[in-house]
């Protein structure tokens, strides 16, 4: 087995005697992309919580070979950024100042400057949008303003948490395409997903959460063509969805 | 009018303190009063007990109050935010403390009135036709100073940016690496200096007694007036609240005085909920 970059050992979360997560080991390899697939509530944002510090957890979670600090803004400085769901990208500011938030605890100006002329390259419409307060933005340009903004401190690691969440099919595609650039850039990607099908198709490997545990994990393409996988998250989905409207 | 200003530039002063605190915690800082009464009784104590000189007093007087404010927030509201706390429980809390701080100071001080000595000649300053009294341009210099550095800050560098950031949501600025304890500190004592020099001020004006923190129910509705959590709201606010006041005591009545001033506030929230520069509630979800 290589060196992981990172491990979690027995990651459990809990809000108030309610199981979120229940003893969690995964692993993410340097330069992959990991994906965790699961239904709603299965657990996929606690899980990165926890690693991003913002949440408690109970479990160990090893970044680099050593124990990840516990609080959110060692953890950032330790090189893992959070792509949150729903964005939360900072409405209040302009789409400059939440990229310069991004860099909030780099103090070299010169390589700030040069990461966000990549991301800016990365991200041509941000740069259109600069001083546009963030808030007014579309919703995939605060998706790519929040995918800028994680990568603003130069992460080793990167969480993606649902960035295809409300957008139009072809901007999934768009942000799809993103992510495998990241990934080409040398970043490795922990990538949590309900559009299974995508993610997979992205990934390297993958784990599969159910109501907490962890009941599936292996090369994407295997975990793509799994029985159960295909029947619970990607051939009859299709199927559900028009039972859940006729209902 | 000048006097309008002056009373203006005092509610300004606290005003920032409740708006900056509501901006990020989103409840009223009702201890903010007791800062202020301690600010004034460390400049009065430092003139006279120790014979400092004015200026030396003045910055004396903004450290402590700074330190007092981030001393509260260190006892009483740390506490509370590491168990996730209700709102409503901050805002207890904070009357809790103001009310003891107001005691504190009327048992081991004493509940009399006391004057500064006099720092500034009573003798208006003439500019043309104009007379105008030395302490009401003092307070508006040192308010004007102290609200333009204020706004610099929260503008211009990278801890205003992490306030301002943390205004909006916490948890993604903690995800950004932002150090939100640190975050809070700064802006407790960011409004806790500013609240020591406008008790001190005022103490100037009028007196110092241990109620003074309760013109800050004054200052706390041009914050709401000007919009809760926006910093030109609040001062703007500030100054209106001011100016009408002198002006309704001048023309009117001064029995009238809070009457319209409140008439007003409710008028403003009626027509505008968020107060004149205040979020859009949306902003805030």
């Amino acid at each position: 087995m290589g060196e992981a970059l990172l491990r979690t050992d027995k990651l459990s979360v809990s809000f108030g005697g309610i199981h979120a997560l229940r003893e969690t080991n995964i692993e993410i390899n340097p330069g992959e992309i990991v994906a965790i697939i699961g239904s709603n509530g299965a657990g996929k944002s606690s899980m990165m919580n926890a690693i991003s510090g913002v949440v408690k957890y109970s479990g160990e979670i090893e970044f680099k070979g050593r124990p990840l600090p516990k609080q959110a803004h060692r953890i950032v400085s330790a090189g893992i950024s959070h792509v949150p769901e729903g964005r939360l990208i900072f409405a209040n500011l302009t789409t400059m100042e939440n990229l310069r938030m991004g860099a909030y605890l780099r103090n070299d100006a010169r390589a700030v400057a040069k990461t966000l002329e990549r991301v800016l390259d990365m991200f041509p419409r941000l740069k259109e949008r600069e001083n546009q307060i963030a808030g007014t933005l579309s919703g995939g340009e605060q998706q790519m303003l929040a995918m800028g903004r994680g990568l603003m401190s130069d992460p080793e690691l990167l969480l993606l948490d649902e960035p295809s969440l409300g957008l139009a099919p072809i901007l999934v595609d768009t942000i799809f395409d993103i992510i495998k650039e990241i990934k080409q850039m040398g970043k490795t990607i922990l990538l949590v997903e309900q559009n299974a099908y995508k993610a997979l198709s992205v990934a390297d490997r993958a784990y599969v959460l159910t109501q907490g545990r962890i009941t599936l994990e292996g090369p994407a393409c295997d975990v793509m063509t799994n029985p159960v996988v295909v029947e619970a998250y990607l051939g009859k989905k299709r199927n559900r969805l028009i039972q859940d409207t006729a209902e | 009018m000048i006097n309008g200003l002056s009373l203006g530039s005092v509610y300004a002063l606290m005003a920032v303190g409740y708006s900056l605190v509501y901006s990020i915690m989103n409840f009223s800082n009702f201890a903010h009063g007791g800062v202020i009464m301690v600010g004034a009784y460390i400049g009065y104590f430092a003139m006279t007990a120790a014979n400092l000189p004015f200026w030396l007093a003045f910055v004396l007087c903004g450290v402590g109050a700074g330190l007092l404010a981030v001393l509260l927030e260190l006892l009483v509201y740390t506490p509370l935010r590491n168990r996730n706390a209700p709102f409503l429980y901050y805002i207890i809390s904070a009357m809790g403390a103001s009310i003891f701080l107001e005691n504190f100071v009327i048992a081991t001080i004493g509940p009399t009135y006391r004057t500064y000595p006099q720092v500034f000649s009573t003798e208006p300053f003439r500019l043309g036709a104009l007379s105008l009294s030395r302490i009401d341009l003092m307070i508006i210099a040192v308010a004007a100073v102290g609200l333009v550095a204020l706004v610099i800050i929260i503008d211009k560098t990278k801890i205003g940016l992490g306030i301002r950031a943390s205004s909006f949501s916490i948890k993604a600025s903690q995800l950004m690496g932002v150090n939100v304890n640190v975050t809070i500190f700064i802006v407790f004592l960011l409004g806790g200096i500013l609240a020591g020099f406008a008790g001190m001020l005022f103490g100037m004006k009028y007196t110092v007694y241990p109620t003074i923190g309760a013109i800050t129910t004054k200052s706390f509705v041009a914050a709401v007036f000007g919009g809760l959590g926006s910093l030109p709201g609040a001062i703007i606010g500030s100054v209106l609240l001011g100016v009408i006041e002198v002006l309704v005591s001048g023309y009117l009545s001064s029995n009238f005085r809070d009457l319209i001033a409140f008439v007003i506030l409710i008028g403003i929230l009626i027509v505008k909920p968020t107060g004149l520069m205040g979020k859009t509630s949306e902003d805030k979800a």
